[in-house]
């Protein structure tokens, strides 16, 4: 197992590589010049010139890169151009707000989807079959802004039970980090929720269909032995897969998200560095995104092993 | 007369489906009496497997019992529900089935799906009913029990997931046990020792068992009382001397005509007008070759080896002349199909060469070899026919599909010529040519595919498996078509099966082949007459024979 999980941390490093180039390219491809758009409206050439040899900006591209990649080895992400604070400590400033709302989406996806689809799957054809699924298509259609505003108003507006919006840190407690996280979470699981009930249901439709479910019976188990045991482990390889898909619709969302709820978290800060054209911000960004993108590939691999003894690399 | 432990009383079962409610099963009864074994036969669609499902309750949401009931020790059992069925299942009775590995949770250990079947009926903890379930795995005489236990089924071969199948149904005593067709698709030495094993521990454990099959040969073998079902209905009910001397049902009449015994020709397969309708092709008699002819294809030393491992396929040299058939027979793993592909250049040698025709096509990459000339003078009929046609290509675009890329047509009047020609060949009626595969019936897609490998008048025609997933009867037709095609076309075969009745009826000459290597060959009547090797003997001796008296030839 070990040596697997090295082998693919080592397969995911021409990825990385190759996200770098590419992030590192965005200063290169998109529009305008940085070195203008720092120097502000009333500066002289001059004034321009001055800062584009500051940042080294002048010297050939494969040279940037290289000193660039050497940093980010180095743990330097290098230094906004508008705060003139280091990336990484900004970044660290915004990460925990993120990663909370981001991990308590996703345990609320699957403690909530996973049942969902696993009931519907059992009952299929039924009335409570067609109310999830209902609920489903309800969660696909609805843009989080909406779903994020309507709740905000009916749940901390009207009814007063949740904060509107805000950010209180883990170290202040755990009921007043989490019940500022509540709506953000709820409105930005909605898709998530839907699409993970749906492929639940689907697949569990499916393995309930094989031979060994009928085994299963033939031996007497009851329903929630054959439901648990025998078909949603086999059905969860690509229950796992859409789960860590999703992630990456989580952190688009989560910008969305974190706008409506005013959480001071990377969704604000990357939207804040766009618009700025914070090149430094921006790469650290996505870089770290990435980074936990390929992160999370690695833990679905590694959990196909762990669940279907038949998968090996 | 003992004890009667089930007693099914006109038995009604309804399938709803999308065209309606369908009647699988139409008034079905029978008894079975404690201890005993009693054959329930017929062929598929004949509503046996439903009937057994039935009485295990286990039958799918979208079928009921519509009428009738079903008397397991007095008590009607079709209304049960919750915890007395739960208590039914697995316990009093218990059900294994065709395709073992498809019916074992392929991700869960073997020792904790017997132990699973343990704790949901006894009362006991989890070391004690591992330690039961161990026993269970000595009892199915597997080996190294303690290092099964760990094991999934993919690592297991189908005999022995058979016999965890088999452990998992014996492991609370049941009274009685309903066994699904348990040895299609094994091999014929495993399908005895399986049958061995079930009908010993049914006879030392007193447990009933219905055996339901469609081999008429296997359920005389193992059963005193066998029940012919057709159309959802019990047509006839005998033991099997009777059942095979005077047949009374004009179904039970054909069913044991169809089965291939150890004596049976060809001919012998049919009823006599079908016989009479293709006279003249029957009497033609077998074409003699000149000696000195080349053979059509010569196999010199061929060998495969796949990645790891030991060869699959070693030493393997044969000839076949041109309206010659040759049978190649073996178990599971001895490497036929392995050789068969090789000759048919679907998969490379690792050594040796093919020479057909005088020319060395074993060097040809097989990637490339539909570029050959000779691609449409050798074709394959592959094992399944239901999962080797494309279910997108109608059955008119399956036969012309291979016309055009290999005889160079285009569509129009000259291809729907040739393709109809061929569907009359095989005995295809024409309107079944739009048809998609999902809208035709077994034999008919085993047509579709013989039509299709036929169409381009190919001089050496493989059939792999071509009857394994067919009924008796029609298995009986394809073996009629099989030889017709040969005795008309002078097409030569290559029968690869493991049914060793066929291949003495089909083939000319037969080679025996184990774990990669040939074992025996010869004259077939002569091979299986006089086997020389030990291990054709066993082959031979396992096929569950049907002794014919002379009574039958009367009947017929």
């Amino acid at each position: 197992m070990l040596s697997f999980i090295l082998r693919r941390v080592v397969s995911t490093l021409p990825v990385m590589a190759i996200v770098a180039l590419f992030v590192f390219s965005l200063l290169y491809i998109a529009p305008g010049d940085p070195a203008v758009v720092i120097a502000g409206d009333q500066a002289s050439p001059e004034d321009v010139e001055r800062i584009r040899q500051s940042l080294g900006l002048d010297r050939p591209f494969l040279i940037q890169f290289g000193s660039w990649v050497w940093r980010i080895l180095h743990g330097d992400l290098g230094t906004s151009i508008f705060t003139n604070l280091p990336v990484s400590t900004m970044i660290g400033q915004r990460l925990g707000p993120t990663l909370s709302l981001m991990m308590v989406t996703l345990l609320l996806t699957i403690v909530v989807a996973v049942p969902l689809g696993v009931v519907a799957a059992w009952k299929a054809g039924s009335f409570i079959d067609r109310a999830i699924m209902a609920f489903a298509v309800f969660g696909f259609s609805l843009p989080v802004f909406v779903v994020g505003y309507v709740l905000a108003y009916v749940f901390a507006l009207e009814l007063e039970w949740l904060p509107v919006q805000g950010y209180t840190p883990l170290t202040e407690g755990f009921w007043p980090w989490l019940q500022n996280l509540i709506l953000p979470a709820v409105a930005l699981g909605c898709v998530y929720i839907a699409l993970v009930a749906r492929i639940t249901r689907a697949t569990m439709l499916e393995v309930l269909q094989q031979d060994y479910i009928r085994t299963a019976r033939a031996k007497g188990l009851g329903q929630g032995g054959i439901l648990f045991i025998h078909a949603l482990k086999n059905a969860a390889v690509p229950i796992v897969t859409v789960i860590g898909i999703g992630i990456a619709l989580l952190i688009g969302g989560a910008v969305v998200t974190e706008s409506v709820f005013a959480i001071p978290g990377l969704g604000r800060l990357t939207i804040d560095a766009i618009l700025r054209r914070d090149y430094p911000v921006i790469q650290g960004i996505v870089l770290l995104f990435s980074f936990v993108y390929v992160l999370v590939n690695l833990m679905i691999d590694v959990t196909y092993t762990i669940v279907d003894p038949r998968i090996r690399y | 007369m003992s004890e009667e432990l089930l007693r099914i009383d006109d038995l009604h079962v309804s399938f709803s489906t999308r065209r309606g409610l369908v009647e699988a099963v139409r008034g079905v009864t029978l008894t079975v009496e404690a201890g005993e074994m009693l054959g329930l036969v017929g062929e598929s669609g004949s509503g046996k497997s439903v009937t057994g499902f039935a009485t295990t309750r286990l039958l799918d949401s979208a079928g009921r019992v519509t009428g009738g009931k079903i008397l397991f020790r007095g008590q009607d059992i079709t209304k049960l529900r919750g915890d007395d069925l739960r208590q039914l299942q697995g316990a009093a009775m218990s059900m294994i089935f065709q395709n073992p590995r498809a019916a074992l949770n392929p991700i869960r250990a073997i020792g904790l799906q017997i132990a699973d079947a343990i704790l949901t009926h006894k009362r006991i903890s989890k070391d004690a009913a591992r330690a039961e379930a161990l026993e269970l795995l000595r009892a199915v005489q597997i080996r190294d029990p303690e290092k099964r236990m760990n094991a999934y089924p993919h690592e297991l071969s189908g005999g022995m997931c058979q016999r965890v199948m088999i452990a998992i149904a014996i492991s609370c005593n049941p009274a009685l046990l309903i066994a699904d067709e348990p040895t299609t698709g094994l091999d014929v030495t495993t399908q005895k020792v399986v049958m061995d094993l079930l009908a010993d521990i049914a006879a030392a454990r007193g447990m009933a068992t219905i055996l339901i099959t469609h081999d008429l040969g296997l359920a005389a073998r193992y059963c005193r009382r066998i029940a012919v079902m057709e159309q959802g209905r019990i047509v006839e009910e005998a033991s099997p001397k009777t059942l095979f001397s005077t047949p009374q049902h004009a179904y039970t009449r054909r069913l044991v005509a169809a089965s291939p015994t150890a004596t049976s020709r060809i001919e012998d397969l049919v009823t006599a007008e079908e016989r009479e309708r293709h006279a003249a092709v029957i009497s033609k008699p077998r074409q003699q070759l000149a000696h000195g002819t080349p053979p059509l294809l010569e196999v010199r030393k061929l060998a495969k080896r796949f990645d790891q491992g030991s060869a699959a396929v070693a030493d393997f040299s044969m000839t076949i002349a041109g309206g010659e058939s040759v049978g190649l027979v073996g178990e599971s793993g001895s490497g036929k199909s392995t050789t068969s592909r090789m000759i048919c250049r679907l998969i490379d040698p690792s050594e040796g060469d093919i020479v057909f025709d005088g020319q060395s096509i074993g060097h040809v990459a097989a990637r490339d070899f539909h570029r050959s000339r000779f691609r449409k003078d050798i074709q394959i009929v592959f094992q399944d026919p239901n999962e080797s046609l494309n279910p997108r290509f109608t059955a008119f675009d399956c036969i012309a599909h291979p016309l055009m890329r290999l005889d160079d047509m285009r569509a129009g009047s000259e291809l729907r010529q040739r393709v109809e020609e061929c569907a009359e060949r095989v005995g295809l009626p024409l309107d079944l040519l739009p048809r998609f595969p999902h809208q035709l019936s077994g034999g008919q897609k085993a047509r579709v595919g013989i039509a299709r490998a036929i169409a381009c008048r190919p001089r050496l025609l493989v059939l792999d498996e071509p009857t394994a997933a067919l009924d008796v009867s029609v298995q009986a037709v394809v073996l009629q078509l099989l030889d017709r095609l040969r005795r008309e076309n002078d097409i030569a075969l290559l029968f690869v099966s493991h049914d060793l009745n066929v291949v003495r009826m089909l083939c000319d000459r037969t080679i025996v082949l184990r774990n990669g290597g040939i074992v025996e060959q010869g004259e077939s009547r002569a091979l299986f007459d006089n086997p020389k090797t030990d291990y054709t003997r066993k082959l031979v001796e396992a096929i569950p024979h049907i002794e014919t008296g002379p009574a039958l030839a009367a009947a017929l």
